[in-house]
């Protein structure tokens, strides 16, 4: 029986699911963002804070 | 366009680290979730840094301008931050054979994260504008000492995580998909940070503004809000 190498054979599975982590953060983070923003726009545009009174 | 650059620049630095680079002589192709978490570790300390910023001004000047951007600061950093945290464990599982460790980088890490988790709640929490805005710059002033540490934890303790990945400590073979995507997480980082820093100024303004009109009394009020 030979001593282990020390080196990682093969581990694809493990880089595949860091990328697909890092991509679905990212973007998910990236829509809700948007999502939020355009509400927010909305709402103000419906007649949200007033302008200025005197 | 920032976003956009950014995820266009991820994409491709991406596409160079997964079927361009060599793999790693020990690691071999694990490493390549270095392309994606070591800019991500630089970029949420840099988060990090620019909501420190925003703090010191806060306190400074006052200003709602920059309560929005040191709001917006947090909550991106917070979620680089979660981030590297799962890729950490992903990639810590193959190589060390556990998916975490209270390791002095790992845990000051986890401590960075937690502290700002507690001030984004903590700005949940207060209802009025002027003290949410003081006691979170000041909780963000004490949280960023822990950057410090956690940049230096790894020389400063026996650690299992490897010394700060640079130019000097990487090979050449791995520098292009490293800076691609450095800068694809920054450009995407400044554009989430300016695009949170309006929302939030959105809601800072609505939360300032006077009562209707018909609610008011007699006499009207000029309200500068958000400013």
């Amino acid at each position: 029986m030979s001593a282990p190498s020390g080196v990682i054979v093969g581990g694809w599975e493990y880089v595949w699911a860091a990328y697909s982590v890092t991509a679905a953060i990212l973007l998910g983070y990236t829509a809700s963002l948007i999502a939020r923003y355009r509400g927010e726009r909305r709402k103000a545009a419906r007649g949200g804070a007033p302008e200025v009174t005197s | 366009v920032l976003i956009a650059m950014g995820l266009l620049l991820l994409v491709a630095g991406s596409a160079i680290g997964l079927f361009h680079a060599p793999g790693e002589e020990h690691m071999g192709d694990v490493q390549r979730i270095m392309y994606v978490h070591v800019p991500t570790a630089w970029n949420a300390m840099l988060a990090f840094t620019w909501a420190f910023f925003c703090a010191l001004a806060v306190l400074w000047r006052g200003s709602w301008r920059w309560d929005a951007r040191l709001e917006a600061g947090i909550e991106v950093g917070v979620v680089l931050a979660a981030l590297l945290c799962m890729q950490g464990s992903i990639w810590a599982r193959p190589t060390w054979g556990v998916w975490w460790d209270w390791d002095p980088r790992l845990t000051t890490t986890a401590v960075l994260l937690f502290a700002f988790i507690a001030i984004l709640a903590l700005r949940h929490f207060v209802d009025d504008a002027a003290r949410r805005a003081t006691w979170s710059a000041v909780a963000t002033v004490v949280a960023y000492a822990d950057v410090p540490l956690v940049y230096f934890s790894v020389r400063w303790w026996n650690s299992l995580h490897q010394m700060q990945s640079t130019p000097q400590t990487v090979s050449s073979a791995f520098h292009l998909p490293l800076r691609v995507n450095a800068f694809g997480v920054l450009f995407l980082m400044c554009g989430l940070i300016a695009l949170r820093a309006r929302l939030a100024q959105m809601r800072l303004r609505e939360e300032l503004a006077p009562p209707p009109v018909a609610a008011m009394p007699a006499r009207g009020l000029a309200v500068e809000a958000a400013r």
